[in-house]
């Protein structure tokens, strides 16, 4: 077995524990949900299913998602104290980066797009599933790499990688689009825009849309995790308390 | 293999340097395969290792300290877990924390309890396995059968018990067969039948040319596995050598012990007629002794409580713990 393949069994074998798929069913109801709210709205189906998509499915489910599950694969382990079992062998860091976040992606891929999918079908909204998965594909792709990274750089990942979602992300980037580009909530959201059925309430002037969103939450996941890489060639895995 | 000698002992709160080097300093170990230089490690405000110089070379060297001493901040400075704010430390030549190859040749075992719970022994001794390459599935059969958990390989990590996770933390050292191995508090935890059997591991790895760094903070443990220590206080050196030199040392430092006896004062007018008594404290029915030579204390006590036709209700060392004596160590 290669190193890399050692790292990615290992990511699915600690992340994928029986008590963990309440967490899955729980995005599952979660996700039915946003799907029900659609028809709390006067609005054509697929408008009044696009605007709860925004405001449940990418600001919400995506992002609080791929959170749990991006700081699982690394943060919290670092948190634990068991991430030297990885880190004390000769495989190269872009290895064991890049490891986690494809078990950290899969995951969310097999939480999520079955999720997302699940609440357009329960809007009627069915032609929405294929733009609805890529974005949610392309957008927990980025995301799981950012929240990778910040377990990289600090004990406290989940608090900062809730910081980065609620006050970077939906509030800042609400205001800059400069920010709003740099953001996979944003650019995943674009996508959807881009690709989905009636959904050109959700364009935004300044963030590229549909493959051009997808294009660039590429490179986002590509940066975040060659950052990653970098960051945990000099971990710092003890503290004062330690 | 080289050890420091066992009947030597470097002491005091100085940093022996480099340059010692090869000079017979006991800190030094002569072919070292970790070597530390004038390392600091500090969090905020508080040092946890401060101008720190020795090194460690084939066999077992404990490293003994109180709690707080440093010990843990040391090995995980030496593994590359953590890095140096100034000075250096070099492990067969390469630094820790740029080489990842030398990684290859290194191992730890943790003092945390934490290990990956939803494993079993065998896929996380397996999984280190992969990691390094060593594609032999009898390494990892024969590093669960060293440690004693062939019979529980397959049941998970997060339903053992402390000693049994500290012995799985072993086998996924071991399996990679390291030359630099580095023990933090391993015996944790363990019942003594496995304790004498992983201090003979840890002493037949470092008969076969090992670097195997032990921590502890308790004394007769180490003396039981290592011919060799470095002792830290506080971030510092605070002695090095043999066991034999270490417990010397300490030994000649002054001891203090309570005495309690219903003529006090007496007991203490006799006590300070002995050349080995340095002083005596006397307060409300009992004294305290102090003695930088508290065997003869000890003999003539007896002797002139029956010479005051007096009894000796309580004698009790009052600088037993080890902690107490490593302070004297750095007066």
């Amino acid at each position: 077995m290669t190193a890399a393949t050692a790292v990615l069994g290992y990511t699915l074998r600690t992340n994928l524990r029986a008590r963990r798929w309440w967490a899955l069913l729980l995005a599952w109801a979660a996700a039915v949900m946003f799907g029900l709210l659609s028809f709390a709205s006067d609005e054509p189906r697929q408008e009044a299913f696009a605007v709860a998509a925004d405001h449940g499915l990418f600001a919400l489910l995506i992002p609080i998602g791929c959170l749990v599950i991006g700081d699982a694969v690394l943060g919290a382990e670092m948190r634990a104290g068991t991430f030297h079992f990885t880190w004390l062998s000769p495989v190269p860091t872009h290895t064991i980066v890049l490891g986690r976040w494809l078990g950290g992606w899969l995951i969310a891929l097999a939480a999520l797009v079955p999720a997302v999918a699940l609440s357009a079908i329960v809007a009627r909204s069915p032609d929405a599933i294929g733009a609805l998965s890529l974005a949610t594909a392309a957008g927990s792709a980025a995301y799981i790499g950012l929240f990778v990274l910040i377990g990289c750089v600090t004990r406290r990942a989940a608090v900062w990688s809730l910081a980065v979602v609620f006050l970077v992300e939906r509030l800042l980037g609400a205001a800059l689009s400069g920010v709003a580009q740099l953001s996979p909530m944003w650019e995943s959201r674009a996508v959807y825009a881009g690709l989905g059925p009636d959904a050109d309430e959700l364009l935004r002037d300044g963030v590229p849309d549909g493959w051009a969103a997808v294009a660039r939450l590429a490179i986002i996941t590509v940066v975040v995790l060659v950052l990653a890489s970098w960051r945990l060639r000099r971990p710092r895995l003890a503290a004062a308390s330690d | 293999m080289s050890t420091g000698d066992p009947t030597q002992a470097a002491t005091g709160s100085g940093h022996p340097t480099q340059a010692a080097t090869g000079s017979g300093d006991p800190a030094f170990a002569a072919e070292a395969t970790v070597e530390v230089a004038e390392l600091s490690v500090w969090f905020g405000p508080k040092v946890a290792l401060s101008e720190l110089s020795c090194s460690f070379g084939p066999g077992v060297t404990g490293l003994l300290g109180p709690n707080g001493a440093g010990k843990t901040t040391l090995m995980r400075a030496m593994t590359g877990l953590l890095g140096p704010k100034s000075g250096s430390v070099r492990v067969l030549g390469q630094d820790p924390r740029r080489s990842r190859e030398v990684q290859r040749s290194l191992a730890l075992v943790p003092e945390d309890e934490a290990v990956p719970p939803a494993l079993t022994a065998r896929q996380l001794v397996r999984y280190v396995a992969d990691l390094h390459g060593v594609a032999a599935r009898m390494a990892v059969e024969r590093c669960l059968e060293e440690v004693d958990l062939i019979d529980v390989a397959d049941r998970r990590v997060g339903g053992f018990s402390k000693g049994m996770r500290q012995r799985a933390k072993v086998a996924a050292a071991l399996v990679a067969d390291p030359t630099v191995l580095v023990l933090d508090e391993p015996l944790n935890g363990t019942d003594p039948v496995q304790r004498a059997h992983l201090i003979a591991l840890f002493r037949r790895l470092g008969a076969q040319g090992r670097t195997v760094i032990v921590s502890s903070h308790v004394l007769h443990e180490v003396e039981r596995l290592a011919e060799r220590q470095i002792v830290l206080l506080n971030g510092r050196l605070a002695a090095a050598g043999g066991h034999r030199a270490i417990r010397d040392t300490m030994a000649d430092r002054p001891r203090r012990v309570l005495v309690r006896t219903p003529q006090a004062r007496q007991l203490a007018a006799s006590l300070l007629g002995i050349d080995a008594v340095s002083g005596v404290t006397v307060d409300d029915g009992s004294l305290v002794v102090s003695s930088s030579r508290a065997g003869e204390v000890a003999v003539a006590l007896p002797r002139l409580a029956r010479d005051l036709a007096t009894r000796l209700e309580e004698v009790r060392p009052l600088d037993d713990s080890l902690e107490s004596l490593f302070r004297e160590l750095v007066r």
